[in-house]
């Protein structure tokens, strides 16, 4: 049974239908990586998932059970955290209270899953008392990430990681990804750097015009001509 | 001191708005002294003016911090807030005179409803020094019935326009909630001014300046006393209680918030009540220290309160209780050189220098924290 399997999901914002039959599976520990050109509704999915949208048709199925029309705060304790793409911080807070309003449901042990964070992150230790809009934006990005880990979850999405980066930062990024990924957690990640994505990843989807295109490992979908062709510039 | 010094010579380098303030504050500041050394002005009434304008701007700021609250987390201007106030103060003064008068008058006039026979208040003897535990027991119902109130109202108003999420519209419907809330308690209560406390009964001090005195009231103290303990209360609670930080996210980023997990409508609960809380406060301290009460006297501070919150920098509790210190000193302090009838003159012009030279206010960025 796969951690998370989307078949056939129809879902927009009020009367426009973006996703138009989408299949996406994650298996338990998997990292998957979702790409395609702009307007695609990558980032749709992840938010239909997170129960964001307007769900019209299709099953999203969890654990095996069935999360289509669950709202956020349910998926949220079922395992599931997602960081968006932009505006991923509460920017007046210091990093500490990011991290735990991130915690903000535990009952217990947030502090020691704080301190596992900030070994994982140790920047994240040193600048714990600062207000996390004075740090830079590679760091917030950081910040955005570890909040979502708090809460251990089985499933983490993260819309366009590196959009913003510089060049050498976003490599960094994604070496961060494969880290928390080692921790076995399971990734479903919406780039726009499609050559690195695919490069890293377990699996990989190409989505056109709300449809799920092409769907294999990430290697065979760098080889494969069409997808080279159509949306990765050659 | 010397990095503040730096800071502000900075800025008087960079901004030719607020140098030109600054220049301006100098010479009054020079005038006054000037006018302290020739006589023309007592220093007696220079403590005297010192000390309203603390007691005006603490009330204000205290009622502000309430307005900036709901402001920053709920994303509108609630105009109900002055009758709120209101509410606030009349709840405390209804609870205060029946169980000061109980089997000594007629319950209907007690409870203040209709215009009936006013009750003597120099006979119903209520006052700060004699009756502390009335005026506690006052206060403590003012903010039990304005929470109470201000939940009643989110629930079936501004809850089920919350997803929405439009600001003009919330703010529309809470000019009808004002003009509802003023003109129910103008039918209950009636529209004359009602006196509360009994002057006489009330402790005053002569506090020694210069060749003269100035006379402090207990009433004053009491609330300036409540309302910095307030003010502490409200930081320590925004600053290290799970709650006050979930506030705080919700400030910043609502729908962050959502997708973190904090449960929303129970952090809107929360400042309902806490901005409730300190409305009520606000309602009967203020109450307290005029020693009358009537039905429009929070809308007509409304303006004042917006003044404080938009001078401090809207959304921002610590700029609340800044601005409406800047709003009492104002009204006070400027009468030293203009006739009393052109305060509030003063008062606005100083809110629209901030906005011309400093338009996002004192405190910017700094919301609710």
């Amino acid at each position: 049974m796969a951690l998370l399997n989307v078949k056939n999901l129809i879902a927009g914002y009020g009367d426009l239908r973006i996703l138009e039959k989408v299949n996406i599976v994650v298996e338990e520990g998997e990292y998957v990586a979702i790409v395609g050109p702009n307007g695609a509704g990558k980032s749709t999915v992840m938010k239909s998932i997170f129960g964001l949208t307007k769900y019209i048709d299709g099953k999203i199925m969890y654990e095996g059970s069935d999360i289509s029309e669950s709202p956020t705060e349910e998926i949220i304790k079922l395992g599931i955290s997602y960081v968006p793409q932009n505006e991923n911080v509460f920017p007046n807070l210091t990093v500490r209270e990011n991290l735990e309003l991130g915690g903000y449901i535990m009952k217990n042990g947030r502090e020691e899953r704080i301190q596992e964070l900030f070994d994982q992150f140790p920047i994240l230790q040193a600048k714990q008392n600062d207000k996390t809009s004075t740090l830079s934006g590679g760091q917030q990005q950081m910040v955005a990430m570890a909040r979502a880990l708090v809460l251990n979850p089985k499933l983490l999405m993260l819309d366009e990681p590196s959009a913003g980066l510089a060049p050498d930062l976003v490599e960094e990024n994604f070496e961060y990804v494969d880290q928390i990924r080692e921790s076995g957690t399971a990734i479903l990640m919406v780039e726009q750097n499609a050559k690195e994505a695919l490069r890293r990843c377990d699996r990989g989807y190409v989505l056109v015009q709300g449809k799920d295109r092409f769907a294999d490992t990430g290697k065979a979908l760098l080889n494969d001509e069409h997808v080279r062709k159509e949306f990765l510039g050659g | 001191m010397v990095g503040y010094y730096n800071t502000l010579r900075e800025k008087v380098q960079n901004d030719r708005g607020t140098a030109l303030v600054l220049f301006g504050l100098a010479i009054l500041l020079l005038d006054l002294i000037f006018k302290l050394i020739t006589g023309e002005t007592r220093s007696q009434i220079v403590a005297t003016y010192l000390w309203d304008g603390l007691v005006i701007g603490l009330a204000i700021g205290l009622a502000g911090v309430g307005l900036s609250l709901t402001y920053s987390i709920l994303k509108f201007a609630n105009f109900a807030h002055g009758d709120m106030i209101t509410a606030g103060g009349f709840s405390g003064w209804v609870a205060v005179f029946a169980v000061m008068g109980v089997g000594r008058f007629d319950m209907k006039n007690l409870l203040l409803v209709g215009a009936g026979n006013p009750i003597n208040v120099t006979e119903l003897g209520i006052s700060v020094s004699t009756t502390p535990i009335a005026i506690l027991f006052g206060l403590v119902v003012a903010i039990i019935g304005t929470v109470l109130l201000t939940l009643l109202i989110d629930r079936f108003v501004f809850r089920p326009m919350r997803h929405h999420n439009d600001g003009i519209a919330l703010l529309i419907a809470s000019i009808g909630v004002s003009l509802a809330l003023r003109y129910g308690l103008a039918f209950i209560f009636k529209t004359q001014n009602r006196g509360l406390t009994a002057a006489s009964l009330t402790a005053s001090y002569s506090v020694p300046v210069g060749t003269g005195s100035v006379q402090i009231d207990l009433g004053e103290i009491t609330l300036v006393l409540v309302a910095v303990v307030l003010m502490v209360c409200v930081h320590m609670f925004l600053q290290y209680s799970t709650l006050g930080k979930a506030m705080r996210a919700m400030a910043d980023n609502r729908d962050l918030a959502l997708i973190t997990g904090i449960p929303t409508e129970k952090v809107v609960r929360a400042t309902w009540i806490i901005g409730g809380a300190l409305t009520g406060a606000a309602g009967f301290l203020i109450t307290l220290e005029r020693g009358t009460i009537s039905f429009q006297f929070g809308w007509i501070l409304l303006l004042l309160i917006f003044a404080a919150v938009i001078i401090g920098g809207i959304g921002s509790v610590y700029g609340a209780i800044a601005g409406g210190i800047v709003i009492g000193f104002t009204s006070t302090v400027s009468l030293i050189w203009i006739p009393a009838d052109l305060a509030n003159v003063a008062v606005f012009s100083v809110m629209v220098l901030v906005l011309l030279y400093k338009p996002e206010g004192l405190f910017k960025g700094v919301t609710t924290a």
